[in-house]
């Protein structure tokens, strides 16, 4: 028996979902459960306290799907990430999305975890919160209210509501580049993502986002490495001198110096992809 | 009870909501092709057909199963006919241990439904999550590339 004793609850529409988890006590919500699966075997093993109810949301159909429309996409929360990588709507700045989703763990994962599930779970290292930031992405929960995904990150991904889909306003002028470090080839340990959003009014960078993920805590905009770049213009040597303008606390990961280190290499190498970019 | 559809039967099976496919399968069906190693998402070796795709089956619960089509390795031979992707590992020597074969089998099968000419690029990706500790990575490969050849022969292309 790998969990503890618990009781399963798969409801088939949302507004069914929401009115058990406002019912329940000691209720967890599972989305792709990859993440929670294994936590709840590691709670059981340490000891500590499990939920007593699950209550899934992989039956209710009305949480799965991707939509775009000419001003925006629209990722309900139960896409799992191997359906967004698949999808055919990934073009203007929802293109990274493509990039963002191959990279992250392996196959039979990508198969179950949800971009729900990825933003939700208040695991700090996970992948999408840096490029909900980046891409200033709305989150929408269950009941109709919404907030900008770096607001929902500021304040440490809580909510008690149901995560119901994340709103991302379509821009065919943006530039972005998009890193991301994990441990090894084949040991999905991510240590680092990062992403810059800007658009180039000729060789002027402009609204420029920069969205980090330090993995040590939620995602967040390096706001003063914006200012830098929306005051800079294309040039060859401004991945370089850009790294003298880093809010440095957000890259401070209380590891030892090889993270740090590998930030300002993915930051120059993503300055530099956007300088070259025509 | 509740009804799982596995290898296109209806088990009815009396489930409590804390097991996990991977146990109900071994222990309750005994469909014992299904491995148990890592349990904990990193293996690979308990990876099972769901709707079509490769998933794992030690952090699925049993009960979130319901009206999904699931298939393990034990559900792909027709009668004494393997399956190609079967044959294909026995003719090309791709079995040392033979613990990791029946996920990298279901991973395989989950990509030659979708595209049987994968490149190699294409097989990595689809099978980055099974791991192979007699590293026998090469002949695998060349296995499943064998049989999308022979998928494609027999029309069963996707």
């Amino acid at each position: 028996m790998l969990l503890n004793t618990l009781t399963f609850h798969a409801p088939k529409t949302l507004a069914e979902a929401s009115d058990l988890f406002g019912k329940l006590e000691n209720v967890r919500l599972q989305a792709g459960g990859t993440f929670l699966l294994n936590a709840l075997k590691l709670q059981k093993r340490k000891g500590t306290k499990t939920p007593e109810h699950i209550i899934s949301l992989s039956k209710v159909k009305e949480l799965i799907g991707i939509d775009t429309d000419k001003d925006k996409m629209t990722i309900k929360a139960m896409t799992t990430i191997d359906d967004l990588f698949e999808s055919d709507l990934l073009n203007d700045n929802f293109a990274v999305l493509k990039t963002v989703c191959r990279n992250i763990s392996t196959q039979p994962i990508r198969n179950m975890a949800t971009v729900g599930g990825n933003l939700t779970c208040r695991y700090t290292w996970t992948e999408m919160p840096a490029v909900m930031i980046g891409l200033n992405a709305a989150m929408h929960f269950d009941g109709g209210s919404s907030m900008e995904a770096e607001k929902f990150f500021k304040n440490a991904a809580k909510t008690d509501k149901i995560f119901t889909h994340v709103e991302i306003k379509r821009d065919p002028k943006a530039s972005i580049a998009y890193r991301r470090v994990k441990k090894t080839q084949f040991v999905d340990i991510p240590l680092l993502s990062l992403m810059i959003n800007t658009t180039f009014n000729g060789n002027q960078f402009t609204n420029t986002r920069v969205a980090v993920n330090n993995c040590v805590a939620f995602a967040q905009r390096d706001q003063k490495l914006e200012e830098f770049l929306n005051n800079s213009q294309k040039s060859s040597t401004l991945a370089d001198e850009a790294l003298n303008h880093i809010d440095a606390a957000i890259y401070d990961t209380r590891s030892s110096d090889y993270k740090s280190h590998m930030f300002r290499v993915s930051l120059k190498s993503a300055i530099a992809q956007l300088v070259n970019s025509k | 009870m509740t009804t799982l559809h596995i290898n296109g039967k209806n088990y009815e099976v009396e489930l409590k909501g804390y097991e996990t496919l991977l146990e109900v399968l071994r222990d309750k069906l005994g469909l014992t092709g299904t491995k148990t190693a890592c349990e904990e998402s990193e293996c690979g070796t308990c990876c099972v057909s769901i709707n079509g795709k490769s998933l794992l089956s030690c952090i699925k619960l049993a009960a979130d199963c319901e009206g999904d089509r699931v298939t393990t390795i034990e559900g792909l031979a027709d009668g004494d006919k393997l399956h190609p992707l079967q044959q294909a590992f026995l003719d090309r020597g791709a079995v040392q241990c033979g613990f990791c074969i029946p996920g990298m089998i279901i991973s395989a099968k989950a990509l030659l439904e979708k595209n049987t000419n994968p490149t190699r690029e294409d097989i990595d990706y689809a099978l980055d999550g099974n791991l192979c500790r007699c590293a026998g990575y090469l002949k695998i490969i060349e296995a499943i590339e064998h049989a999308g050849k022979i998928m494609q022969e027999e029309g069963q292309a996707a």
